[in-house]
């Protein structure tokens, strides 16, 4: 995915900058924080999990979304964000 | 600032959430338990244990468990085992045992979704969780009582049967049940019955001596030296082996106790302060039991001491309580709860020996229940439960901020 296409999306950074702050979450709780419906708190959370940016881990009938810290793209807009977060 | 002199060094070591590094007349029972669960810091993983510990209210039951948890989990992590232990009380989970297996699953992940799956499916979780996690869990079910009352045999049973289904794999979680009377343990079948009275550590009372021992300890950590003479220890060591050899009473007793000495700037406890802290005390209604209360049962037990406190009768019919509740929620800006609900709370408070309540006699038009405080002064309840109820404000203030 392209940066462009990362950043440039108000619903994935929100999402970018929860998982950030909370490390993991259930699709309900990210869409709600989020200010999101379910379905489009879940593209957005396929598209970033398809970029590498987060991971996701399946228990029974719940997903659970995770920062994918193991990322160095990950690492990089985590910093970012609080960077962008204490600055302002 | 005005400062006076205190007694106290560390009051802390006198709260009841406090676990002590020694537990005095205690030693044979947390051998006990050290060598059921011998295999975890051995052999993790090639066998499950279920103990039950049971004894009277202030036996060192919930005090033996979490003292052998904590010391297992420092031997296991110097040994690299990723073991944990962790104490649930049913009561305060109103003996359901989707909140029991939801608070052990918080502890693996604090934000994990708190509705929409069912209590075996938490069960499942958790062991996939340990499973991943190649950790081993040690869950400490203190007042069983509550979750053989509620959920009857089916419940424990999921609980002690769960690593049969996984023969070959690691076998990851172990119970500690904790109650205090084994009379509750016939509410189950024979299978379940069976398989948790195994290994049973029964807790006696303590005798007047050993209540001092222990005060004794306690003294030494949470008051300066020579505020509390010998004879007024023993003193509230017979007090507390009058009240069943209840240890935890007689730790509230000193407490307070000093907190009368320190309010009368007194230099040292005198035997006058106990005697001002037995008042203050209910035996039979302790601080714990009101703390755990949900806090519309609190704000139910707070709009009964208020009628008390002003009425000369010695009961209440239901309709006259369901009025001085309504008048407590607008107070206190809470949607008030339904009849039927009211109903489950007097049944829960009566079972817990806070109130009483008696049946409307024949010859009467239509049927009420009657509800009597008998054993707490109304003054003190209703002084307690605003402190408790404002402290709980005040926090969910404070979060909401």
């Amino acid at each position: 995915m392209p940066i462009e296409d990362v950043i440039s999306s108000k619903g994935r950074v929100r999402i970018l900058r929860i998982l950030t702050e909370i490390e993991e979450l259930n699709i309900s709780e990210i869409a709600r924080r989020a200010g999101l419906n379910y379905a489009t708190a879940n593209q957005h959370l396929e598209a970033l999990e398809n970029a590498g940016l987060v991971r996701c881990k399946r228990f029974g009938r719940i997903r659970i979304f995770r920062f994918n810290r193991e990322n160095s793209r990950a690492r990089i807009i985590k910093k970012f964000i609080e960077e962008w977060e204490t600055n302002k | 600032m005005y400062h006076h002199f205190s007694v106290f060094k560390n009051e802390s070591k006198l709260d009841l959430n406090y676990i002590p590094t020694r537990l005095p007349h205690r030693k044979f029972q947390r051998t006990l338990l050290n060598q059921f669960f011998r295999f975890t810091v051995e052999n993790p993983g090639e066998m499950t244990q279920r103990v039950l510990i049971t004894g009277n209210v202030g036996t060192g039951k919930t005090v033996l468990s979490q003292h052998f948890g904590l010391d297992i989990t420092k031997e296991a992590e110097k040994k690299e085992i990723n073991l944990n232990y962790i104490h649930v009380n049913c009561r305060e989970c109103r003996g359901s045992l989707f909140m029991i297996l939801q608070r052990a699953l918080l502890n693996f992940h604090p934000h994990f979704p708190k509705r929409g799956y069912s209590a075996e499916e938490i069960l499942q979780i958790l062991i996939q969780i340990l499973d991943e996690q190649n950790a081993y869990l040690i869950l400490a079910i203190d007042e069983l009582e509550t979750l053989i009352q509620i959920g009857g045999s089916d419940t424990l049973y999921k609980l002690t049967r769960v690593q049969e289904a996984r023969l070959k794999a690691p076998q990851r979680l172990s119970l500690i049940c904790i109650l205090r009377e084994p009379r509750y343990l016939n509410k189950l079948d024979s299978s379940t019955r069976s398989t948790l009275q195994r290994n049973i550590i029964r807790l006696d009372e303590y005798s007047t001596s050993q209540l001092q021992d222990i005060l004794k300890d306690r003294v030494d950590l949470a008051f300066k030296h020579e505020t509390v003479s010998t004879s007024t220890l023993h003193f509230i060591a017979e007090l507390a082996s009058s009240e069943n050899g209840d240890a935890r009473y007689g730790i509230e007793l000193l407490w307070r106790a000093g907190k009368y000495a320190d309010a009368s700037e007194l230099s040292e406890v005198s035997p006058e302060c106990v005697r001002k802290a037995v008042a203050s005390v209910y035996p039979l209604v302790q601080k714990d039991v009101v703390f755990s209360l949900s806090s519309h049962e609190k704000l139910f037990l707070l709009s009964l001491a208020r009628c008390f406190k002003h009425s000369k009768a010695a009961y209440l019919s239901m309709g006259e309580a369901e009025q001085a509740y309504a008048v407590v929620c607008e107070e206190y800006n809470e949607k008030k709860r339904g009849h039927t609900q009211l109903w489950k709370y007097i049944k829960e408070l009566s079972a817990l020996g806070i109130i009483k309540t008696e049946l409307s006699s024949f010859g009467q038009r239509g049927k009420t229940t009657y509800i009597s405080l008998p054993r707490v002064p109304a003054l003190d309840l209703e002084q307690e439960l605003a402190k408790i109820l404002s402290t709980e404000n005040r926090r969910s203030n404070t979060h909401a901020d």
